[in-house]
C-alpha cells in the first residue's frame, strides 16, 4: 500500500495470482517418491460469494463453465457453503494434474470477469502420514504452505516447517509463517 | 476486467484532505509562534512529547489491550474466532494478528497497533455472544480495515501536537501561577509569555481536538468501506451496527466508563451521544454510516470497463 492508500484509507483487495497454481502438480513427483505422500484425489477452492446481482449471474457462467471443465476431465464437482460464509467448489478426481487445472480455470475465469478478489485460497489434499497433509494456495500471495491439522483445531507444525523445508526448492512457499491460514473445517 | 473499487467516495477524500491540510497548518502556526515567543525550554518540551508519542506508538497494542483489559486468545481457547481472522487476512492480504477477547457483556471491537506486523484485534463476549457468525465477520473485517489503513499511525501522527498543546496548557498554567511567568527579555512591555503561550495552546488543543475527531469519522467510514470489500456483503456490517448501537444504550454506565479512553479504536463509540453533537464525536452517527454501507452496497458489483 502506498502513502497515499494509507493517507485516505484506501484499503484495495489484490488481484489474485494464478499462475503458480501449476507448481504443486511439479512438485507432486518429489512429493510421491521422496516423501511418500500421494494424491488423494480431492482439491477444492474457496471464495467469498457476494450478495450483488452482478456477481450472480457471472457466478453462474463459471459455475457451468466448471461443469464442462469436469465433464472434460472426468471428474466430479460439488459445490459446499461453510459457517463463514464462504462458497466452495469440490473436485473429484484421480489425476492431480486434472485437478489442479479445474482450480486454475474457476479462478482465472473468476478473475477475466472481474471477480478474482473474491478467491481465498485453493487446497489439496495428499495421503500418507498418519494426518492428512494438506497444500493450501493464497491466492493473494500466489505462494502455498503446508497445513497438518492434528485434530481437535490443533496443526502438526513440526511437520509442516519440515514440509517447507524439503519442499522449498519445488514449490514457491509462503515464507511469512503468520500468512499460514488453517483451513480446519475445508470439505475435502 | 477491471472492476471499480466501489464504495470510492470522492467526496469523503475531499473531505480528509482538507482536514488534515487544516490540521497541518494549525500545527504549522502553532510551531512559528512556539518558535518566536518561547524560544527556550522548546527542545526540552519538544523531546518528551516526541519521547510521549513514540512509547505510545511502539507500545499501541500492548498499551490499549491492557487498558482494556483484554486477553490474548491462544487457537485452542477460541477456534471459530481464529479461524474467521484467518480467513479475512488472506482475503485482505495482511498477516495475522494477535486475536484477543474482552470479557464485557458491552457487544464492541476494537482494533491496534503501530503496523499490519504488531496488530492486534479484538472483540468483546458481548460481541461474540449476540452477533450472528456473519455480522462478526463483518465488524473483524472493519478492524482490519483500520490495520490495513494503519490507522493507529495516522491518529498518533495527527494528536502529536495536540499532545504537546496540551502539555504546554498546564505548563503555562504552572508557570504563571509559580514564577509569575517573568523569565522573558521582552517582558516589559505586551502580555506575558506564559499568558501567550497558554492562549495559543488553548486554542491549538481545542481546534486539534475537533479536527483529530473529524479525522477520526473519516477514517470509520474507510473502515466500513474496507469491510464491505473485504466481505464483499456490507449487509451484515450494516446489521451488525444496528444490534451493536441499539445494544449499547441497555448496557449499564460502569462498562462505558471503563473503556472511555479507548473510544476511537472501538467500532461503535461506546460515548454516550454528546449534547454538543457531531463535531465532537469520535464516529460518525450510525445513521450515516448506514447510508454509506447502503451506498456501497448498490454501487457494489457495477463493473467499469
Amino acid at each position: 500500500m502506498g502513502l497515499r492508500d494509507v493517507l485516505f484509507g484506501k484499503k484495495k483487495l489484490s488481484e489474485p495470482k494464478s499462475d503458480r497454481l501449476f507448481a504443486l502438480a511439479t512438485a507432486a513427483v518429489t512429493l510421491d517418491t521422496e516423501l511418500g505422500l500421494k494424491p488423494a484425489g480431492v482439491g477444492a477452492i474457496a471464495f467469498k460469494p457476494q450478495s450483488s446481482g452482478e456477481f450472480r449471474s457471472a457466478f453462474d457462467e463459471v459455475d457451468q463453465l466448471v461443469d464442462a471443465v469436469a465433464q472434460q476431465f472426468g471428474s466430479k464437482v460439488e459445490r459446499k457453503s461453510d459457517e463463514y460464509g464462504y462458497d466452495w467448489i469440490i473436485v473429484r478426481d484421480p489425476e492431480l494434474e486434472d485437478l489442479v487445472a479445474s482450480a486454475h480455470t474457476l479462478a482465472s475465469e473468476l478473475t477475466a470477469k472481474g471477480f478474482g478478489s473474491l478467491l481465498l485460497a485453493a487446497i489439496f489434499r495428499f495421503d500418507g502420514y498418519e494426518h492428512p497433509v494438506y497444500f493450501i494456495y493464497g491466492f493473494k500471495r500466489g505462494a502455498w504452505w503446508p497445513f497438518v491439522p492434528a485434530g481437535d483445531s490443533k496443526r502438526d507444525n513440526a511437520k509442516e516447517l519440515e514440509l517447507k523445508s524439503q519442499l522449498e526448492r519445488e514449490l514457491p512457499i509462503e515464507q511469512d509463517l503468520t500468512r499460514w491460514l488453517a483451513l480446519f473445517d475445508a470439505p475435502v | 476486467m477491471k472492476r471499480r473499487a466501489y464504495g470510492r467516495d470522492a467526496g469523503l477524500t475531499l473531505r480528509m484532505l482538507l482536514t488534515t491540510g487544516l490540521l497541518g497548518l494549525l500545527y504549522v502556526i502553532f510551531a512559528v509562534v512556539l518558535f518566536q515567543v518561547l524560544n527556550v525550554g522548546l527542545v526540552p518540551m519538544l523531546l518528551i512529547v516526541v519521547g510521549l508519542a513514540f512509547f505510545q506508538y511502539y507500545t499501541s497494542d500492548k498499551l490499549a489491550l491492557a487498558a482494556a483489559g483484554a486477553k490474548v486468545v491462544s487457537r485452542e481457547e477460541a477456534p471459530a474466532l481464529h479461524d474467521m481472522v484467518e480467513r479475512l487476512c488472506a482475503m485482505a492480504d495482511l498477516p495475522k494478528p494477535k486475536v484477543a477477547i474482552m470479557d464485557t457483556p458491552m457487544p464492541n471491537a476494537f482494533a491496534t497497533g503501530r503496523s499490519p506486523k504488531h496488530a492486534a484485534v479484538c472483540v468483546t463476549t458481548g460481541l461474540w455472544d449476540r452477533l450472528e457468525p456473519k455480522e462478526v465477520e463483518g465488524v473483524l473485517a472493519h478492524e482490519l480495515s483500520h490495520v490495513a489503513n494503519r490507522d493507529v499511525l495516522v491518529m498518533t501522527l495527527a494528536s502529536f501536537f495536540a499532545t504537546l498543546a496540551a502539555l504546554l496548557t498546564r505548563f503555562g498554567i504552572y508557570g504563571g501561577i509559580f514564577s509569575g511567568g517573568g523569565n522573558n527579555r521582552d517582558n516589559n512591555n505586551g502580555p506575558p509569555v506564559w499568558l501567550i503561550v497558554l492562549v495559543v495552546s488553548i486554542l491549538v488543543y481545542f481546534l486539534s481536538y475537533i479536527l483529530i475527531r473529524t479525522i477520526s469519522r473519516y477514517r470509520e467510514y474507510a473502515a466500513d468501506r474496507g469491510s464491505a470489500l473485504i466481505t464483499g456483503t456490507p449487509e451484515y456490517l450494516m446489521s451488525a451496527l444496528q444490534k451493536i448501537s441499539s445494544q449499547m444504550t441497555l448496557i449499564p454506565n460502569r462498562d462505558l466508563r471503563e473503556v472511555e479512553g479507548l473510544s476511537a479504536f472501538f467500532i461503535v463509540s461506546p460515548r454516550v451521544k454528546s449534547a454538543l453533537g457531531e463535531l465532537f464525536m469520535d464516529h460518525p452517527p450510525i445513521e450515516k454510516r448506514l447510508a454509506a454501507l447502503a451506498q456501497i452496497a448498490r454501487e457494489m458489483g457495477r463493473p467499469v470497463a
